[in-house]
């Protein structure tokens, strides 16, 4: 039961916030807001989902998981630009995000492998600025768009037309939290995964390899930003700096897990955008409408971390 | 039309026609200053100028011009013989790092004025500076109130509040627009500045006006495009950054909102490489205010700042409407200068006394008169044109106008003092 209440908590946040915020609305806007919601809704959660993949696999919470992206999204654009076919440059998108994150895997990350969950976060941080430097000084700011084949078509769900790309974001949220559950809980990498996050000092002692189950853990969290990179650059914008910083409120939904669950990152980051969107009906909460998905996770925090283990406790 | 200001445009026109039918003459080359082709060499003037140059935006374009105009000046016969040294700083949207631009060129190198300033973040910061240290600030790329409602700062570009009510009018005028939704910036002094002057323009037609302020790093601009249909709209006016203004279209294509509602913007979206990231979608359906005239215009100064553009700048520097009006400042100021008694050209208060001087410039880049005048508030650029996007570039679809609404008339009874109505 008391792994079913914070669903059902997350389901009662939406449900008040909907009756409080829409009642009286017409159902045909009250409609279009709770779709937009979700559809916003699923983009942090799934960078939420990024994020708690690779903290599962290696302890480290990737700041620079939105940076990774941003690159690799504008090297997709750039290619585009002299006539490289799409897939082409997506595949190369998904190829220098996975470049950077196994880069920092292999290279940075096992320096820092006796520090502070915290410290590990905070030195991501700083190679995310790094790369977002090396991303402005190679495109200077001007006019760009990304786009997917995908954005052409759309289905109407409430009202709102709905485009196949963000069902494809909300489609890869479901199957990246069944996927990824599924590898960590029932392969040996994904199994060695766990065992390295949890002491690395022991799954040393009882021969896991180490760098090469850390670098596989980067490869797929480096997959992953790719794909947050594609699929932000052409639903949010591409404006690196957006996309970088994208990662706060992925880190409100991962939050919504306790970094831990990748279920709950899932629902979480739905129910931010969801209230997020409906406090635009209110005259009143209208301007503070960014603060939702912050305000969410500290309530999450202050409810879920009662009587259990710290959220960034030195392992 | 009464509001129409072409013949203000065309007889700055012709006044300018005799004096830059030499430059087609000399084959297109730029005509700078005294124009006499030789290098100056004199102890230099010093000029400043701030820009914001980081991310997420680059607001350099009216300094990188302005400096291209000095040079050209300075190989030219400079001013009686003295280059102008012109001194920029970037103050990478940091408030510090204006402050601290602003101290570094008032008293460390003694600037006698400022030129070509293009910020989100200086003027703000810096306009008490300037009044203090009895500096005039010439700026090109202004974006915030207190750029327009200073006593020491004047701008060649209009800013949001005069391109968003020049849209609306337009929206109202010509599309039938009765209720316009402003979208803007929630930073203050910006987007509840210019849309609250659009609410207030559709008061005073007895029409329907709202605002709709967006975070600048808000993943989410659904919910505005929403927020805005809910208001009861039947127009809406894009009044944000290029790039966040282009994300704000792409969400309202999405939903194919292209002939539900008339559309406008202020001058961010006037940029060439704008209608190629916007698609054919948006062909024949945005209409754009543009605060300084057609970048492709074929007006006397328009070429010319062309050709100071092709032969003083970098190749990269950007040809937009912030470096039209960044060459406009310097020219102005260069005017200026050289009408001054030379002994007094380092003298900074009678600089200022000079620039607070100058009424009735005229110029093909604008359609109203430039004038500075000694006043709490500038806002010599208050007229504009509309262009639709069209074909992949931009199509004029009316002529110069003078903006109406209640926040320009103090600038109009400023004018008529002045003796320029």
């Amino acid at each position: 039961m008391s792994r079913v209440l914070p669903y059902v908590g997350f389901l009662a946040l939406m449900v008040v916030a909907y009756v409080l915020l829409a009642a009286g609305k017409p159902i045909a806007v009250a409609g279009l807001f709770l779709v937009s919601g979700f559809a916003v809704g699923s983009l942090y959660a799934l960078g939420g989902i990024g994020l708690v993949v690779l903290y599962r696999a290696t302890g480290v919470l990737n700041l620079a998981l939105g940076a990774m992206g941003a690159l690799g999204v504008m090297v997709a654009w750039q290619l585009q630009q002299v006539g490289v076919p799409q897939w082409i440059t997506w595949i190369a998108a998904l190829a220098v995000a996975i470049a950077l994150s196994l880069f920092y895997g292999r290279y940075i990350a096992p320096l820092l492998a006796w520090r502070d969950p915290v410290v590990k976060a905070v030195a991501t941080l700083g190679f995310a600025l790094i790369v977002l430097g090396v991303t402005a000084f190679a495109w200077e700011d001007d006019v760009r768009k990304f786009a997917l084949p995908t954005d052409a078509l759309a289905v109407r769900i409430l009202g709102l037309r709905v485009t196949i790309t963000r069902m494809i974001v909300i489609g890869a949220a479901f199957a990246l939290v069944a996927g990824i559950w599924l590898y960590l809980e029932r392969t040996r990498t994904g199994l060695q995964m766990r065992a390295l996050a949890n002491n690395r000092d022991i799954s040393a002692m009882i021969g896991v390899r180490i760098l090469r189950v850390e670098s596989i853990a980067w490869i797929i969290a480096g997959a992953i930003a790719g794909f947050i990179g594609l699929m932000f650059g052409d639903l949010v914008r591409l404006e690196p700096v957006v996309i970088t910083f994208m990662v706060i409120p992925s880190v409100a939904a991962a939050i919504c897990g306790r970094l831990d669950n990748l279920g709950l990152v899932l629902i979480g980051g739905l129910s931010m955008g969801v209230v997020e969107s409906l406090l635009t009906l209110s005259p009143l909460l209208k301007s503070v409408r960014p603060v939702a998905p912050y305000l969410i996770a500290a309530v999450v925090l202050l409810l879920m971390q009662r009587n259990t283990r710290l959220l960034f406790a030195k392992d | 039309m009464g509001r129409i200001l072409t013949t203000l445009a065309v007889s700055a026109a012709a006044l300018a026609a005799p004096h830059f039918a030499r430059a087609e003459s000399h084959g297109g080359a730029p005509m700078c200053g005294a124009n006499t082709g030789e290098a100056a060499s004199g102890e230099p003037i010093k000029v400043g100028g701030i820009f914001g140059n980081a991310a997420p935006g680059d607001f350099s374009s009216a300094t990188d011009s302005a400096k291209a105009y000095f040079d050209c000046v300075n190989a030219n016969g400079g001013i009686g013989g003295r280059p102008i040294e012109y001194l920029t700083e970037n103050d990478q949207w940091n408030p510090e790092l204006a402050a601290q631009a602003a101290t570094k060129l008032i008293e460390d190198e003694n600037v006698v004025a400022m030129v070509g300033n293009g910020s989100f973040v200086e003027m703000s910061v810096n306009a008490p500076r300037y009044a203090e240290a009895g500096m005039m600030a010439m700026a090109s790329a202004c974006a915030v109130s207190e750029c327009f409602e200073s006593s020491n700062i004047v701008s060649t570009n209009q800013g949001p509040l005069p391109s968003s009510v020049g849209a609306a009018m337009y929206a109202v005028e010509e599309l039938g627009a009765t209720n316009v939704a402003c979208i803007g910036l929630a930073i203050p002094s910006v987007g509840n500045w210019s849309c609250g002057a659009v609410e207030e323009y559709m008061g005073s037609k007895g029409l329907s006006g709202s605002s709709v302020l967006l975070n600048p790093a808000a993943p989410d601009v659904n919910s505005g495009l929403l927020e805005a249909i809910s208001n009861g709209a039947d127009s809406i006016l894009v009044n944000l950054p290029a790039g966040l203004g282009i994300a704000f279209l792409g969400v309202a294509q999405e939903q194919d909102l292209g002939e539900a509602y008339s559309w406008t913007s202020s001058t961010p979206l006037y940029d060439l490489s704008v209608p190629g990231a916007l698609g054919e979608y948006w062909d024949g359906k945005l209409y754009v205010s543009a605060e300084l005239t057609k970048l492709d215009g074929e007006g006397a100064d328009n070429l010319n700042w062309k050709a100071v553009m092709d032969g003083y700048a970098a190749e990269d520097d950007p040809r937009d409407t912030f470096s039209q009006s960044g060459y406009l400042s310097a020219k102005f100021f260069v005017e200026t200068l050289m009408e001054m008694d030379p002994a007094t050209l380092d003298d900074r208060a009678a600089v200022t006394e000079a620039i607070k001087g100058i009424t009735g410039k005229t110029s093909d880049l604008i359609c109203g008169t430039y004038y500075v005048g000694d006043a709490d508030r500038h806002m010599p650029n208050h007229a504009g044109i509309m262009v639709v996007v069209k074909d992949g570039g931009f199509e004029q679809v009316r002529d110069c106008f003078e903006y109406e609404g209640p926040y320009f008339e103090p600038l109009i009874e400023t004018e008529k003092a002045l003796g320029l109505r």
